[in-house]
């Protein structure tokens, strides 16, 4: 337990004492519902093809995951940073496992997404009025929690295999940009091409998304949105054991 | 507890080429059956030229790598079957730099006691002492990411004195230190083994191990190659003797009178000449005498030979 408190607190100080990362988890997928989401709102206004909700709410769900696979993708950067600069082999001979140091990492990471989830829901209801289902907020703060350490673990996998950095920087944003828009984070996937949405369909990012849009405001239709949620375990499991191997290995 | 702070017995580190790229390369040998013992309190000395081995035995008992096969223990905790007990009585200084770029100096002092558990009021008032120590205080606030190259490898060094582990393993330790602050850390060194405290060190700066280790054991394609202290080491090269001379004009054929000793090294600045040579005791001042006849000789010194010396004549 002190092993894990301590990585806790490093990366709890490394967070607070730099701003830019606060302002990166915290506040950068805020900017996108505020900004991007309210001026989409305005502008597709009836036209939405969703009856049923408006672009804010549809919205939502997408920056709680964008702000689940920004974070992640922060802290496997800060990962990545560690084993680039060697503290990361030096913190592998202090009295902490491999398993506590990952653990630590993820842990801190479930945290701030939590806490930025709070932030983004509290402003989506009081600001922008959206019709949170709070019966289901305990599940989705699960979710979250086990959305981002899947993201962790997937991004932990090219920051633990990546050597150089202009290939993890490659790669990260590679990541972002065919992740988040072939998925259902930006728009709905209904009216769009079969070939793009058999392309979203089969992205995770997709998978979390539905199943966060439905724990907020109760959109998506419970069997798929059953049989995505299984998917994205599996994506969160095999993700978290292939990057438990790649830690074991290295040297 | 055990008696011994380090114990190895035969060990072998093989490296096997992996990924694509390496396929076809052949295995690395890089600790080749070796075995040595560091009794607790002394600063051991591991020795030897680029890709001797001392860094991988080093990770070997650092718990950073497996053993290919052998076996190693710290204070009697086994390398493979315990790595954190082993983790627990360990500071290490890698060679690589190493330190949290995004906390300043101070954070960093704090963060590294807070994972070996110091208390923390302790690592406070320890961090003050070790700033003064390494002339961080300036630097206590500054982000470690803005600090030059050598200041960064002082708060990487300054951490191990922060904690009080009976083992600390230190990797070419001196990297970018001026001479004075690497006097001070040499000499806080010797009163913490003086203590108890075990040091490991690897270095190259051979003058450094003459200074500080208690026992030297030199390494060369991954096997020990001589083991003792100063003293045994010397006798290793016995009749091995360093001449320094200064002439008041340099004899133009100083090479050619020294070329039937066949000195080891030999150089040359201004009218001052040094060289080394394995010769008897006798033969030696009979030069030295012969070189005096030839031009007036300001100032004469024969000294037996240094680690460098006994370095040089092992790895040939």
């Amino acid at each position: 337990m002190t092993a894990i408190s301590a990585m806790l607190y490093r990366e709890g100080k490394i967070r607070v004492t730099n701003l830019t990362f606060i302002f990166w988890d915290l506040f950068y997928p805020l900017g996108y519902l505020l900004v991007f989401g309210v001026m989409m709102n305005y502008m597709v206004g009836t036209q939405f093809p969703l009856s049923s909700v408006d672009y804010n709410s549809f919205f939502l769900a997408g920056v709680l995951g964008m702000a689940s696979f920004g974070i992640a993708s922060n802290t496997s950067w800060s990962f990545f940073l560690d084993r680039d600069n060697g503290i990361f082999y030096e913190m592998l001979t202090y009295p902490l496992s491999r398993a506590e140091y990952l653990l630590g990492k993820v842990l801190f990471t479930v945290f701030i997404a939590l806490l930025q989830t709070v932030i983004t829901l509290g402003l989506g209801a009081l600001a922008l009025r959206i019709p949170l289902r709070f019966d289901l907020l305990p599940l989705l703060l699960l979710v979250v929690a086990g959305g981002t350490a899947g993201w962790f673990f997937f991004y932990a996998i090219f920051a633990l295999w990546t050597r150089r950095n202009d290939v993890f920087n490659s790669v990260t944003s590679v990541f972002y940009f065919v992740f988040l828009f072939a998925s259902s984070m930006f728009y709905p996937l209904e009216p769009l091409p079969r070939w793009f949405r058999a392309a979203a369909l089969a992205n995770p990012v997709t998978w979390h998304v539905d199943l966060m849009r439905y724990l907020t405001i109760g959109y998506g239709n419970p069997r798929t949105i059953a049989l995505e949620s299984a998917a994205f375990a599996v994506f969160c499991v095999v993700s978290f054991v292939v990057a438990v191997r790649f830690l074991q290995e290295q040297e | 507890m055990s008696e011994l702070a380090l114990q190895v017995e035969n060990l072998v580190k093989v490296y096997e080429p992996r990924g694509l790229r390496l396929r076809g390369r052949m295995p690395v040998r890089a600790v080749d059956g070796l075995s040595f013992e560091v009794q607790r309190g002394q600063i051991f000395g591991l020795l030897g030229p680029n890709g001797a081995g001392k860094t991988t035995t080093l990770k070997v008992l650092n718990t950073l790598i497996r053993p290919t096969s052998g076996g190693a223990s710290v204070l009697g905790y086994d390398v493979v079957a315990q790595p954190l007990d082993v983790r627990r009585n360990i500071s290490v200084v890698i060679q690589e730099s190493a330190a949290e770029l995004f906390l300043s100096t101070l954070d960093n002092l704090l963060t590294f006691a807070r994972f070996h558990s110091v208390p923390v009021a302790e690592a406070r008032s320890r961090a003050e002492k070790v700033m003064d120590l390494f002339q961080l205080r300036e630097d206590a606030a500054r982000k470690v990411q803005d600090l030059s190259g050598g200041f960064r490898r002082r708060v990487q060094v300054a951490k191990v004195f922060m904690v009080d582990t009976p083992v600390v393993f230190m990797d070419e330790f001196s990297t970018g230190m001026d001479p004075i602050l690497k006097r001070a850390v040499m000499s806080l060194l010797r009163e913490e083994a003086a203590r108890g405290r075990t040091f490991v060190l690897t270095t190259q700066i051979l003058s450094e191990a003459e200074e500080l280790c208690d026992d030297i054991l030199i390494m060369n394609k991954g096997k020990q190659v001589a083991r003792g202290d100063l003293h045994a080491l010397k006798l290793l090269s016995e009749n091995v003797y360093d001449v320094s001379l200064t002439f008041e004009k340099l004899p133009e054929d100083i090479e050619q009178l020294l070329a039937p000793l066949a000195p080891r090294r030999f150089s040359v600045s201004g009218n001052n000449v040094e060289f080394s040579v394995k010769a008897d005791e006798a033969r030696v001042l009979a030069l030295v005498a012969e070189l005096a006849k030839r031009e007036r000789v300001l100032r004469v010194e024969v000294s037996g030979a240094s680690l460098e010396d006994i370095f040089v004549e092992l790895m040939k």
